[in-house]
């Protein structure tokens, strides 16, 4: 079954990296390419569903792959980290920077080496790459979610779900972090196609499970019909629904979560929440190192490659192709 | 009054105490106030009579007040501990395997796989206030960097047992024990409260409490007093990791999940709340009661501001002016009393 799923894959990889790829592709397997996946932290369960992706890739493309990053989110642990792996030379480094800004130079560096440099989740600069212009266009590609979509799709589940009238609000983590900006302004754009729906302040909880029910419980005490929220991250998520229920308004208030690890997508037939959002981490890592080979075999590779969504709900949940996409660590 | 051979200097010390410990409750009650009268002329109703928001309150100073127990203790000491918010993360993912495992592999029943899950949080949580204290009074490590090493081992080792993602649960009893309420009360909050006491207990009415207060205020005179400093220390230690290790089991059981970044967020509120609550960072002053007021202005500001409909980056900003005024208006009091008892 994995390896069915590695095939189809593949099928669609070689149609993705040109005509007459798949060819090039085999005879990579003749010189031994090495790629580094640097994270934006190890401890993650997005991230490590990300590197069991790359390695199925790497696994059936012949090609070592070296898995090294922080435990924590951050700059300052990142960059030593980034500067070992460069140290070792190999031919590619996937990396999600943890700073748009503060990982050019290093990645610079990188790329000057012969390295090739693919952004996967985050991206530096504005993540368009390959323009000719500005200082971090260098980067090959960058793999991710288009987090905007994924925030529109949450508006549009959200909406449905609440019969497409109410107020709602954003509980979101700590501002100024592209992927979670960009889910809120997502959803907000979508939900302006929502004329019934009052959108309120958004929350940020500093991605505090704690501070998140607290806040939802504070909204609930000034706007008791309130009808739905987006936790914009699974901190946010898990905190407002605790605060709905302690609240008594499980399945009044409904819920939807932007990414599925076990212990949201576990509370979907419970009610807890209303649906779920799951990125893709492993297509990211697997498109991540097809487009690495792609290039160090000669072909050419687009600069933005965007990686699907599955809308998780209770009446879904059981579907071996929907289930198979809840994050494992 | 048990060995300590210095009457004057406790009852300047009580005195003192009491007055930040007002100073806490009068700047609580001033908030309160302040988001009673917006309640009642923007939504006609009240904010603190509302049983609804009282809950909400308690419930989410829960945590922060048990880390800040232990902190108590500590800082009074003339320490400090910033390995509670990952000894609390450590704990809640202990809590949650075990809970697990105690079912799945042991086929034990809800009761008491919680039972021993949060026995085994807690008692995983020995080990870092065990090293802390030994550290700080046998390898005479300053608090603040041996206890910033134990945030790393603990931060690691929460991280490596949960293998990245975050644990949950799946036991009924152990989510009531996190969500339950007995009559209109959290359970939760019942338990912080005897928790509460029970460190007020210790802290004001044993002679362990007046030890404390005396090393704070003049280790060497401590010792001079015959008063066993390294053992005493690595009580106060054990004693903050167990509270750390309590909030992290009742996390487990209210999210519905052990998470090893549970408490990161919170250090710095604990810290804050001893520090509003009229403690000294300098050691000698600090009471269970002023931390309790401590812990709930926080929490009262956080959740009035969302009540009243603050926009949220306004909330950042008014929530580290009302610290830092609240720490001012301590050390102005400080100062004065300081300068009459000199006088």
């Amino acid at each position: 079954m994995e390896r069915r799923k590695f095939l189809s894959l593949l099928g669609t990889s070689a149609g993705l990296a040109g005509a007459g790829a798949l060819p090039q592709l085999a005879k990579a397997a003749d010189k031994k390419w090495t790629v580094a996946l640097v994270p934006g932290l190890t401890t993650d369960a997005f991230y490590i569903t990300m590197h069991r992706g790359a390695d199925a890739a790497a696994k059936a493309l012949g090609v070592d792959l070296v898995f090294q990053g922080a435990p924590q989110w951050g700059v300052t642990l990142q960059v030593p980290v980034l500067q070992a792996v460069i140290a070792r030379k190999p031919d590619a480094i996937l990396i999600a920077p943890t700073d748009k800004q503060q990982l050019i130079q290093p990645l610079k560096q990188a790329s000057d080496a012969g390295i090739a440099v693919i952004t996967v989740d985050t991206f530096i600069g504005n993540g368009i790459y390959q323009t000719g212009s500005g200082d971090a266009d260098f980067p090959l590609s960058y793999v991710a979610s288009d987090n905007i979509l994924g925030g529109k799709i949450a508006a549009r589940a959200l909406a449905k779900a609440i019969g497409d009238k109410g107020k709602v609000f954003v509980a979101n983590t700590i501002p100024n972090v592209s992927t979670t900006d960009q889910r809120e302004q997502g959803f907000k754009e979508e939900m302006k196609s929502h004329p019934n729906i009052q959108i309120l302040q958004t929350q940020f909880n500093d991605d505090d499970a704690n501070k998140a029910a607290a806040l939802a419980q504070a909204v609930l005490a000034r706007d008791a019909d309130l009808a739905g929220i987006f936790g914009a991250n699974l901190f946010s998520a898990t905190g407002s629904a605790n605060g709905v229920r302690a609240a008594g308004k499980v399945g009044k208030v409904k819920i939807a979560a932007f990414d599925a690890p076990s212990d949201i997508v576990d509370h979907l037939k419970d009610g807890t929440f209303e649906i779920a959002i799951a990125q893709h981490p492993g297509e990211i890592g697997y498109f991540g190192v097809v487009a690495a080979v792609a290039h160090l075999t000669g072909n050419s590779v687009p600069a933005l490659i965007g990686t699907g969504f599955t809308v998780m709900s209770k009446d879904n949940i059981d579907d071996p192709n929907v289930k198979k996409y809840v994050y494992t660590g | 009054m048990s060995t300590l051979s210095t009457p004057v200097a406790a009852s300047r010390r009580t005195t003192l105490a009491r007055i930040s410990d007002l100073r806490a409750w009068l700047f609580l009650i001033l908030l309160v106030v302040f988001f009673e009268i917006w309640a009642e002329v923007t939504y006609h109703s009240s904010f603190v009579l509302n049983p609804y928001n009282l809950q909400s309150i308690s419930v989410f100073a829960t945590a922060p007040l048990l880390l800040a127990l232990g902190q108590t203790l500590v800082i009074i000491s003339s320490g400090i501990d910033l390995s509670v918010g990952f000894t609390m993360g450590l704990a809640a993912v202990i809590a949650a395997h075990v809970s697990n495992l105690s079912m799945d592999a042991l086929g034990l029943g809800e009761i008491p796989a919680m039972v021993l899950a949060i026995a085994a949080g807690i008692v995983v949580s020995l080990v870092p206030g065990l090293v802390n204290g030994w550290l700080i009074a046998h390898l005479r490590v300053p608090p603040f960097i041996g206890t910033l090493g134990m945030y790393g081992v603990t931060r690691g080792a929460a991280y490596l047992i949960a293998v990245g993602a975050t644990v949950p649960i799946h036991n009924s009893a152990y989510t009531w024990v996190g969500n339950g309420k007995i009559g209109e009360l959290p359970f939760i909050v019942l338990l912080t409260a005897i928790v509460v006491l029970a460190t007020h207990y210790l802290l004001s009415q044993t002679r362990f409490g007046q030890h404390t207060y005396a090393i704070g205020a003049n280790r060497d005179a401590a010792i001079r007093a015959g008063i066993d400093w390294r053992r005493h220390t690595i009580k106060l230690y054990l004693l903050s990791a167990i509270c750390a290790g309590l909030a992290g089991t009742l996390y487990t059981g209210r999210f519905l999940a052990g998470a090893a970044q549970a408490g990161e967020p919170l250090l710095l509120d604990s810290i804050a709340a001893v520090v509003i609550g009229g403690a000294s960072l300098f050691g000698g002053s600090g009471t269970v009661f002023g931390t309790i007021a401590g812990a709930l202005v926080i929490a009262v500001i956080q959740y009035g501001l969302v009540f009243i409909d603050v926009e949220p980056f306004w909330q950042f900003v008014a929530v580290g002016v009302v610290i830092i005024i609240s720490v001012l208006v301590d050390q102005s009091q400080r100062r004065l009393a300081g300068e009459r008892q000199d006088g």
